[in-house]
């Protein structure tokens, strides 16, 4: 087992030493977030782990503005579904993750007024797995591609949609 | 070469604004996708995506053309053993010409980007995936509408 193998392991429950797969741990955040286990995907998680959605300007910790902005997201699009579509595992441990998020919103959403209209974007998350745990998040999608299929017209008057 | 150094010299080559290097970084056929390149027209949309060596060049020919300073700072770069690399890269320049739907005034820019590659096993890229949010691109450069 080479210097950087042994890094990228963990002590399991077990007591055994674990190859940390960062694909599946990605892929269980995902599926626990497309069930609306907001909770069950955060226990997958680092809590204070840097949290980053980079269209929203919103920096912060996983289990402080990234839990929000997942559970706001789960809340607004209650019939959302996160298709994984491209995803791998970088030589330092972070899984990146195409998703294709589709759904109806039903709520307001980081401030777009709610007028039932259907969203699909594509998205690309940079998750960073330390121990078999999600201890940093990058997300990154169009902000300009959620305005306009939300009906938003205006960059100024993102909460106005007439 | 590995991955990672083949779409380091890819970056390279757009900051020397040589878009025969870029493309000759890439196999013939290699796919390309700029995802928030959306043009809504009455009766479709048109997207980013078809082929570096048809949509890509144009797309990088006509951006310098625009943002003649046109410039990029890899922040982030990692791979795997299969030809994976992902790449997180601010991309910044001053408008002097207009941009698509983009009116020029003379503002700059700096946009944090994803791209996403694949590298086959002759060293070229043969898929190139971009993710930026245009939304902020539009703010700095003074559009607001959103279409």
């Amino acid at each position: 087992m080479t210097v950087l193998d042994r890094a990228r392991t963990f002590i399991s429950r077990r007591g055994r030493q674990e190859p940390v797969d960062e694909k599946a741990v990605a892929q269980r955040f995902f599926e626990r977030l497309e069930v609306g286990d907001v909770e069950g995907a955060m226990a997958l998680t680092t809590p204070d782990g840097e949290f980053q959605a980079v269209a929203l300007g919103v920096k912060g910790t996983i289990g402080g503005e990234g839990q929000e902005l997942l559970e706001e997201l789960r809340r607004a699009l209650p019939d959302v579904t996160l298709q994984v579509t491209r995803l791998f595992a970088g030589h330092e441990g972070t899984a990146v993750a195409e998703v294709f998020v589709d759904g109806t919103q039903a709520d307001d959403l980081f401030g777009i007024v709610n007028q039932e209209k259907h969203v699909d974007v594509k998205t690309v998350w940079l998750l960073h797995v330390t121990d078999g745990r999600i201890d940093g998040i990058r997300a990154y999608w169009c902000q300009n591609q959620l305005y306009r299929r939300l009906g938003v017209k205006r960059l100024d008057r993102v909460t106005i949609t007439a | 070469m590995s991955a990672t150094d083949v779409v380091t010299g890819f970056f390279e080559a757009y900051r020397n604004h040589d878009t025969e290097q870029m493309v000759d970084l890439c196999d013939l056929g290699a796919d390309f996708s700029y995802v928030p390149f959306e043009a809504w027209g009455r009766q479709r949309v048109v997207r980013g995506d078809g082929k570096v060596c048809t949509i890509g060049k144009t797309v990088w020919t006509t951006l310098i053309d625009s943002f003649p300073n046109l410039s990029n700072e890899v922040t982030w770069i990692t791979g795997d053993d299969d030809g994976n690399v992902a790449v997180e890269v601010v991309i910044s320049g001053t408008q002097a010409k207009a941009f698509g739907a983009i009116g020029n005034q003379g503002l700059h820019y700096d946009l944090p980007h994803v791209f996403l590659f694949h590298v086959n096993e002759d060293d070229r890229i043969d898929d190139i995936t971009a993710y930026w949010d245009t939304a902020d691109w539009n703010r700095q450069l003074g559009r607001i509408e959103v279409d």
